[in-house]
């Protein structure tokens, strides 16, 4: 079998990497000093996500 | 590397944290504490803020109390908009907490819409729904789902649940392969300066040419002052739960992946800030 290069567009790669990149800045900006705060709704099983 | 799916669970637990004061012409008993919450961005300012209506009732005579609502900075905050859209409309670049005042006389009826009770998030939360898969699929998924699903969507909401959610959302998010996308993207672009609502008029997820379209086609069309040049400072910030997605973001993966509960994809534009 022939080796199946992942063609990913360089330009494709960088706006889903982008995305992600914002959103983890987003949390820290947004969520990281205000841990103590109270939940609005509580019934949710928070889910914390790792660092990646 | 992340997964896309990673990216629906950190849409949907996106937090702002709010510090709410009571408006200081409000006739208490006692001071009134501020009140600190994290909001969830995907919610509804009506919706969850139970607490802070108790927090400021403690302090006030039962006859000084009417409808509670909101205001930022002098701007009541709609809330049939979901609470990132007004977070990121009128208080991105600013500081955190969010600071935003209760009322509970003079609601300004010019400018907001009653919410006696969660029937009325709900009614209008379904109908956004509905509106939205008219566009993508001409309404046949959300016509095909039963009552009860339709009360899970809601009630995965309302309750903050996920996977209650979105084992049900993920059925409004499919489309034909060989169309490559929903017929038409449902979304709406906000502005700060502008009499008009939002803007929101039929767009396709592909072209007549069967390219994808970008958020910059879209912008291109609707807005093209959000198009910065080259050569030019740029004049506005375009904000999607918070962050700038880049232009050549395909408009089908955005609505698949940064759409709102209600499934529109909510656009914010704003000025830049000036250094």
């Amino acid at each position: 079998p022939s080796m199946s290069l992942s063609i990913t567009p360089a330009q494709t790669a960088a706006w889903r990497r982008q995305i992600f990149e914002q959103l983890n800045e987003r949390s820290k900006r947004e969520m990281e000093n205000f841990k103590h705060y109270e939940q609005a709704v509580e019934q949710s099983v928070w889910v914390k996500k790792g660092t990646m | 590397m992340a997964d896309d799916k990673d990216v629906l669970r950190d849409v949907w637990f996106g937090r702002i944290p709010t510090c709410f004061t009571l408006h200081q012409d409000e006739i208490t008993e006692r001071e009134a504490e501020p009140f600190y919450l994290l909001l969830p961005r995907v919610s509804y300012l009506t919706l969850v803020t139970d607490k802070v209506k108790k927090h400021f009732l403690k302090v006030m005579k039962p006859e000084d109390v009417e409808e509670m609502w909101f205001e930022y900075e002098g701007t009541p905050l709609k809330w049939h908009y979901p609470i990132g859209v007004l977070f990121d409309l009128h208080a991105s670049n600013t500081a955190l907490p969010w600071s935003v005042t209760v009322h509970f006389k003079n609601f300004p009826e010019r400018d907001l819409l009653h919410c006696p009770s969660n029937s009325v998030i709900e009614a209008h939360f379904m109908s956004s729904i509905k509106e939205a898969d008219a566009l993508k699929h001409k309404g046949q998924v959300i016509n095909d789902m039963q009552k009860k699903d339709h009360k899970q969507l809601w009630m995965g909401l309302q309750n903050d649940k996920f996977d209650q959610f979105w084992a049900m959302n993920r059925k409004l998010m499919e489309y034909p392969m060989e169309e490559g996308g929903f017929r038409y993207i449902p979304f709406r672009i906000y502005q700060t300066t502008s009499d008009r609502p939002f803007i929101q008029k039929l767009f396709r997820s592909v072209s007549s040419e069967g390219q994808p379209h970008t958020l910059g086609d879209l912008l291109k069309e609707m807005f093209p002052a959000a198009i910065c040049q080259d050569d030019e400072p740029k004049r506005y910030q375009v904000l999607i739960h918070g962050i700038e997605p880049m232009l050549e973001t395909p408009i089908q993966w955005l609505s698949e992946h940064l759409s709102h509960p209600d499934n529109f994809l909510h656009v914010s534009i704003i000025p830049s800030p000036s250094d």
